[in-house]
């Protein structure tokens, strides 16, 4: 397993490394812009240094001086082009109600599905594009699905990359991108086709509280010291590393800031219920939520 | 009389999926439709969960002002409850939504707007020494020669037009459109240090901020303060006041009906006395805000139920989307629904909100001399009026405004903190009550209702959003909607490159995802 580190070294001219700039297209579906917000903070690299050295932004929705007529044109030029490129998905595709999410008079799907099938690889961008996150909550009516189901069922083979957390971990994006540019293959991936670097172990495991749960002292209420579980922590069921590398340059985490893990990495987000008091007898129960 | 259609899909540079289409009448817009083209169903999803969890889940309904929708939803809950944070409870809380809000209205500035003001490729011409410009020199000057697809790509192609001859201010804007990335996740650290993570920060919750204040990340918070507060009062203050002196015509363009509306917002270690003032001005007269006067209308929303009349927050558990075939036959009419967002009225009339109705309702609240003196001084340099404020420039001065002062707030209030006690008291779900939390994101006036039922879930929940009434569209009796009102009347120089519209569109700072959620 090649670490951040590795990846990061030895590219001093990428042509001579025998590395090209990829093309990337970013599509945002049933999303909120949040992944890519939280892609903006990374900081092993630096965005000047992505946008001119490491990769080329052919599209992102946020970024893109490109305008109205100017965007399909862009996006069917490279889909008809023989350039290979990398697609990266952030949020769900409706495809129960394919009008719900509609770019320049056509449903998302017919981009994502025009674009994945020539793409080099697709990332799915975090939650929602890789499990469906609050897009396809109970409760919702558009048919939500995950870029890999979306695709599984067209029977697109383009392989796909599961980057999940609400928002994703830019580090995750970059390490993987950086993998694919540098080592040409993907990093090794789980089932749930996300990298194992980053995936293998439970929140639960790595979190600084682990110590208060194996001599099971719980905190009863936000505050206190002590395992979590008792007000609805969701760590012994999320897999993600956020407990070991921190949000944002590791300035912090749910969990160290006194709250439970809502488990926004996995594929169950969102539950019902995410945070309770340690006596809330809704909680003991598991009463059944009724939809109207 | 030759008339023209422009349709511009999709509009980048904002939250979301939007579009827009204006009829032109010799050159000049004579009706405009802005359309939401993302509907996912959220808010009435929420039925049914237990209310805590509307905190964490309404904040999904938008990565870019996520803090507001946890604090909206943090204030219906305690409503709800009837409590308050204690004092480090409120001020912890301003300390994330403070800095989460100037982070925001930078990347309006620089990542949305900036660019539409300039030619990138003025870099070309640049002969200093800063490693950023001279990077995007060399980067841009290999590109443009090179046989690659769509070369320069994300900063080409793009609309031309009448961008800014000042070379000066060109170079400026694209050194800190580099330098303000840096700036923008120092913010979010500063949101993480008491919110857990940035974007979607976890910390607030209804009673308070779970995070317990140490000397040490309140030391944090203030260094990274501080060194964002080297940046707005010198590049960002600096590239404002040149895109204004650059573009004076654009105080005048992009005209809405200056109809304001703003909730209170940033209150003090108290929860009370606001710094930014609620209220509602109409034709010119500040009036006192007036919950009950709001309502929604889905005439030419794309919901089956049957419209004409305006429905008031918690009106309806659930508005049916149209399906498929439905849609199809609405696009093709040409009177048909043609967007996923409402439109809200207050007392029936179309209100713009944001950074200007913020800054000139507290102007006319008249309880804010830091604000008035602030703004006195810009309008003095400037050679505009507060009814100036209505406009492209007017509103991107209006951010600026709220950016600066709340800055100096954040500093006054990262010292009431006491370290080492907890801003956080819990309470359970009451039964059957409503609660009601306003307050102003980044795009103006945001509303959360809730509804909870007699086993404590939730029974109906509300979200009215700044940017469903920006950009919403007409409403029974045809009065458009706030940005197609700025629309009409425009002068188009070149129909192939419709800048203008762009411009003003962006300075309304549309939220799609927030606006239907």
């Amino acid at each position: 397993m090649l670490s951040f580190d590795e990846l990061l070294a030895a590219d001093a001219n990428p042509s001579s490394a025998g590395w090209l700039r990829p093309n990337l297209i970013w599509l945002q579906g049933a999303s909120c812009s949040g992944c890519s917000t939280s892609f903006l903070n990374v900081e092993q690299i630096t965005i000047l240094d992505f946008l001119t050295y490491f990769s080329r932004v052919l599209y992102h929705p946020n970024l893109s001086t490109a305008t109205g007529d100017q965007v399909p044109r862009i996006l069917t030029k490279v889909a008809a082009s023989d350039k290979p490129y990398i697609l990266i998905m952030e949020g769900a595709i409706p495809v129960g109600m394919p009008h719900a999410c509609m770019m320049a008079d056509r449903p998302i799907g017919e981009w994502v599905k025009g674009l994945a099938a020539k793409a080099s690889v697709c990332i799915a961008a975090g939650t929602c594009a890789a499990s469906g996150g609050v897009a396809k909550m109970a409760g919702t009516l558009t048919g939500a699905a995950s870029l890999d189901d979306f695709l599984r069922q067209r029977g697109i083979k383009t392989p796909v990359v599961n980057l999940p957390a609400c928002p994703m971990h830019p580090e995750h994006l970059v390490y993987t991108l950086l993998h694919f540019i540098k080592s040409k293959r993907l990093p090794e991936l789980d089932d749930a086709r996300r990298p194992r670097q980053f995936f293998t172990h439970s929140v639960h495991e790595r979190c600084p509280r682990y110590p208060a749960f194996q001599a099971r002292d719980f905190a009863l209420r936000i505050g206190e010291e002590g395992c979590l579980l008792e007000l609805g922590c969701q760590g012994p069921v999320t897999y993600n590393d956020c407990v070991a590398i921190g949000y944002n340059g590791n300035t912090n985490n749910c969990v160290r800031a006194g709250h439970p893990c809502i488990g926004c990495a996995g594929e169950l987000f969102p539950r019902p219920r995410l945070y309770h008091t340690h006596d809330d007898p809704k909680a003991k129960t598991g009463v059944v939520v009724k939809k109207s | 009389m030759t008339a023209t259609r422009i349709t511009i899909d999709p509009l980048t540079r904002v939250e979301g999926h939007l579009k827009f289409e204006t009829r032109i009448e010799n050159g000049v817009v004579a009706s405009a439709r802005t359309s939401g083209m993302l509907f996912r169903g959220i808010e009435k999803a929420l039925i049914g969960y237990d209310p805590r969890t509307a905190l964490q889940l309404t904040q999904r309904v938008c990565g870019v002002c996520p803090y507001a929708h946890a604090e909206a939803a943090a204030l219906a809950l305690e409503d709800a409850m009837g409590i308050r944070p204690n004092a480090n409870g409120q001020l912890l809380r301003n300390l994330i939504v403070g800095a989460y809000q100037v982070q925001d209205c930078l990347f309006h500035f620089y990542q949305l707007s900036a660019l539409d003001f300039i030619d990138v490729t003025t870099v070309l011409d640049y002969r200093g020494a800063d490693p950023g410009l001279n990077t995007m020199r060399d980067w841009v000057r290999n590109e443009t020669r090179s046989q690659r697809i769509f070369p320069a790509a994300p900063f080409l192609p793009a609309y031309k037009g009448n961008v800014s001859k000042d070379k000066e201010y060109s170079l400026s804007a694209v050194r800190n459109y580099l330098e303000s990335f840096a700036v923008m996740a120092d913010l979010h650290k500063m949101v993480a240090l008491f919110g857990g993570k940035s974007p979607h920060p976890v910390a607030i919750e209804a009673g308070g901020v779970t995070t317990r204040p140490t000397i040490g990340n309140l030391a944090q918070y203030r260094t990274l303060l501080n060194r964002v507060e080297r940046f707005v009062h010198s590049c960002y203050r600096e590239d404002i006041l040149a895109v204004a002196k650059a573009f004076p015509a654009y105080f005048k363009e992009g005209r809405g009906y200056g109809n304001f509306l703003s909730f209170p917002y940033f209150p003090d270690a108290s929860g009370k006395n606001h710094f930014f003032a609620g209220g509602a001005t109409i034709a010119g007269k500040h009036t006192v805000l007036d919950l009950n006067a709001i309502t929604e209308d889905h005439t030419y929303s794309y919901y089956k139920n049957k419209a004409g009349q305006g429905i008031k927050p918690l009106g309806a558990n659930r508005l049916e989307p149209l399906d498929w075939q439905e849609f199809q036959r609405e696009e093709q009419r040409e009177d048909g629904k043609y967007s996923w967002s409402r439109a809200p009225r207050y007392g029936g009339k179309v209100m713009e909100t944001g950074a200007a109705a913020r800054v000139v309702n507290t102007y006319h609240a008249g309880r804010n001399p830091a604000l008035r003196k602030l703004v006195d001084r810009l309008n003095r340099d400037l050679g505009i009026g507060l009814k100036d404020y209505n406009s492209v420039l007017g509103r991107h001065l209006s951010r600026y405004i709220t950016v600066s002062l709340l800055i100096n707030r954040l500093k006054e209030q990262v010292e009431q903190v006491e370290p080492g006690v907890l801003g956080f008291s819990e309470k359970e779900i009451p039964r059957n009550v409503r609660g009601i939390g306003i307050t102003e994101a980044s795009r103006g006036a945001l509303g959360h209702w809730v509804k909870i039922d007699n086993k404590g879930l939730i029974e109906n929940y509300e979200m009215v959003m700044p940017t469903t009434w920006n950009m919403g569209p007409r409403d029974a009796s045809g009065q458009p909607g706030a940005v197609e009102q700025m629309l009409i009347g425009t002068r188009i120089v070149d129909p192939a490159n419709p800048l203008e519209l762009a411009r003003i569109v962006r300075s309304a700072d549309p939220c799609v995802a927030c606006s239907v959620h």
